[in-house]
């Protein structure tokens, strides 16, 4: 569901502030220099403060606010927010606001999943195919632009209809679905990477393939890593949302933001709004948080190609 | 160029090569295989039997692609026994409306946002580049099923002025109903805005800064001529190059908001499939939609290399 324009944003770089690659004469910005460029951007202090405040919502949320989320009461449903639900209740009347925090936990835990995945297998795809290059590069590569040719949802969907879904299985098909966009990346950093002189020197020295990809090249593509692996969990979270609410997530009761809303479709025109902003509202919030905490870090890094927007 | 395009064709050939690939494997992976696919879940085994040997399925693993393959490119795209028609009868009636859906979405979607990132790039750091940024920030976040949910809740139960519910029946039909159309639009098109205006803004900025912009500026050109006669003239490519991108983005769009509005269109059948389990539906639609995708993106590797020289000429 979203675009991968790293490519085509690639020859139309963002000018940014005097900060320079990410690397300079081959070695990675101090960690420092990298918190305090951060810092200095308010929008991307923003996100992380609406994320940390998210990740309280959700996992301490609970523990202060407790309200039962396994049984269906049918006597409470549909309640408005008033006294003793902030938010109503849903159409089996589990209290909304307890909902959002379940649902949550989920939502994140999934996201998180699926961009720990996405990342390991993009950046081993990736390193090999930009180290070795010729052939193994092409058909690599190749293989991604089949996958990438069908849009995530679609293949999504037909995998959770053969599929029955779990957690597991959902962290693994959005990984598999995500790794595409992070081993390009990989790639296109590696193959520049790959003609500088300490390469050479390490291979000089003796130092074989497997030693120069993990000790030399991905230590320094980490900065593209963790900015695309922030922009996956925001999609991460977006696709899971997309398939909850098209009934193809996990089944109740299992909270999720995405089928909260599926439920909220039924009842638009009884007009009961507190199914529908809260869980919309958690979304944005949350992806929000991301793409801010993403642009940020690509800033601080100093990345200007490879756009994810 | 000629060269690159045909190099570029090559190379997506091979792509879609590999994509028949994949759901080819796709429909292996269901438990009972193709036959199941076809037949349904409830299908016999005697019936499951027949159907193999009948198609072939009891063959090698190679000998049963090539007969795949081969059927698929005389047009034998599978039959519905769901919906009780050809698939490619299916796709014939559904893929013009979601194309007018999507259509029309996105050309509204660029009318507003190259205007709109030329503002903001030339009024850039400033109170309306700030305003248009975070806004594209938040929809660019916002579920589009979500959006729509809103726009029905405020249009449709608040105020009344727009149905709920897209235009039904076949294309003519559909465009006899324009008012049910406009919510759906507007959810494709506000979320490509947010997409399109962002890169315009970064594109624009880039091309402000360049060289041939002072040039014209010390000999005399005005704003309007320097914005309209060079910048927009510049921009027309990546926008395309955009476009053919953002392909996959915009027909995953189209899926969910045909659902949430019950537009008859491919991604509703998509749907449809998905929740029947109706797998030669699914399979057909993956495969046009990858079609799309793939020519989609030579469409832009070829509006790319148009602004951009250096493309055509280094190595693959």
């Amino acid at each position: 569901m979203t675009a991968d324009l790293g490519q085509v944003a690639a020859a139309s770089p963002e000018p940014t502030a005097g900060t320079s690659g990410p690397e300079q004469d081959g070695v990675p910005k101090r960690p420092s220099m990298l918190l305090r460029t951060f810092v200095e951007n308010k929008l991307a202090v923003l996100g992380a403060v609406m994320f940390l405040a998210m990740v309280l919502f959700c996992f301490l949320g609970p523990l202060v606010y407790h309200t039962d989320q396994v049984h269906t009461s049918l006597a409470n449903q549909n309640l408005p927010p008033g006294t003793g639900h902030p938010l109503g209740t849903d159409q089996v009347g589990y209290d909304v606001l307890g909902r959002l925090m379940v649902g949550g936990q989920t939502s994140l835990e999934i996201a998180f999943g699926a961009a720990v995945v996405a990342v390991v297998l993009g950046v081993f795809w990736g390193t090999v195919a930009g180290y070795f290059g010729g052939l193994v590069d092409s058909l690599m590569m190749r293989i991604v632009d089949s996958v990438m040719s069908i849009p995530g949802l679609f293949l999504l969907m037909f995998l959770a209809t053969v599929f029955r879904p779990s957690v597991l299985m959902l962290v693994l098909v959005l990984g598999l679905l995500a790794w595409l966009a992070p081993a390009r990346l990989v790639r296109g950093e590696t193959l520049s990477l790959r003609h500088r002189e300490y390469i050479a020197a390490v291979r000089v020295m003796g130092g074989r393939a497997p030693r120069i990809i993990f000790r030399h090249l991905v230590p320094n593509v980490i900065g593209t890593i963790v900015v695309n692996a922030t922009f996956q969990v925001a999609d991460a979270i977006l696709a899971l949302a997309a398939i909850s609410f098209l009934g193809l997530g996990i089944p109740p009761p299992a909270a999720n933001w995405g089928g909260m809303l599926s439920d909220g479709l039924n009842y638009t025109y009884s007009g009961f709004w507190w199914l529908i902003y809260p869980p919309g509202v958690a979304i944005i919030v949350t992806v929000l948080s991301f793409n801010l905490i993403g642009d940020g870090l690509r800033d601080a890094v100093g990345l200007r190609a490879h756009r994810h927007l | 160029m000629i060269s690159f395009v045909l190099r570029r064709l090559l190379q997506a050939f091979v792509v879609l090569f590999i994509v028949t690939i994949i759901v080819f494997i796709l429909i292996h992976l269901l438990p009972g295989g193709p036959a199941r696919a076809s037949l349904g879940v409830q299908a016999t085994p005697t019936a499951i039997a027949s159907f193999n040997k009948q198609h072939g399925f009891d063959q090698g693993l190679l000998t049963q692609y090539w007969t795949w393959l081969s059927e698929l490119l005389h047009g034998a795209l599978g039959y519905s026994f769901k919906e009780n028609s050809t698939v490619a009868d299916l796709l014939i009636d559904r893929l013009p409306k979601t194309a007018l859906l999507a259509g029309i979405s996105v050309f509204i979607a660029v009318l507003i946002a190259i205007p709109l990132g030329i503002l903001q790039a030339v009024r850039r750091n400033k109170i309306v580049d700030y305003i248009a940024t975070s806004v594209s920030f938040v929809l660019y976040s916002t579920p589009s099923f979500w959006l729509s949910l809103i726009l029905v809740l405020v249009f449709s139960v608040n105020l009344g002025w727009l149905p709920a519910q897209a235009p039904q029946g076949s294309i003519s039909e559909v465009l006899l109903q324009p008012s049910g159309l406009i919510l759906p639009v507007a959810t494709i098109t506000l979320i490509s805005v947010a997409l399109f205006s962002r890169y315009m803004r970064s594109t624009t900025i880039d091309n402000l800064t360049q060289d041939y912009v002072r040039t014209a500026k010390a000999k005399g050109a005005g704003t309007a001529r320097i914005l309209f006669g060079h910048v927009l003239r510049n921009a027309i490519s990546p926008i395309l190059t955009l476009l053919g991108l953002s392909l996959p983005f915009i027909l995953s769009g189209t899926l969910i908001t045909e659902r949430v509005f019950n537009y008859p269109g491919m991604g509703l059948l998509f749907y449809n499939a998905a929740v029947t389990q109706d797998y030669p539906v699914l399979l057909a639609v993956t495969l046009v939609v990858a079609l799309a995708t793939v020519l989609g993106s030579v469409f832009a590797d070829v509006c790319y290399a148009l602004l951009d020289p250096r493309i055509r000429y280094a190595r693959g």
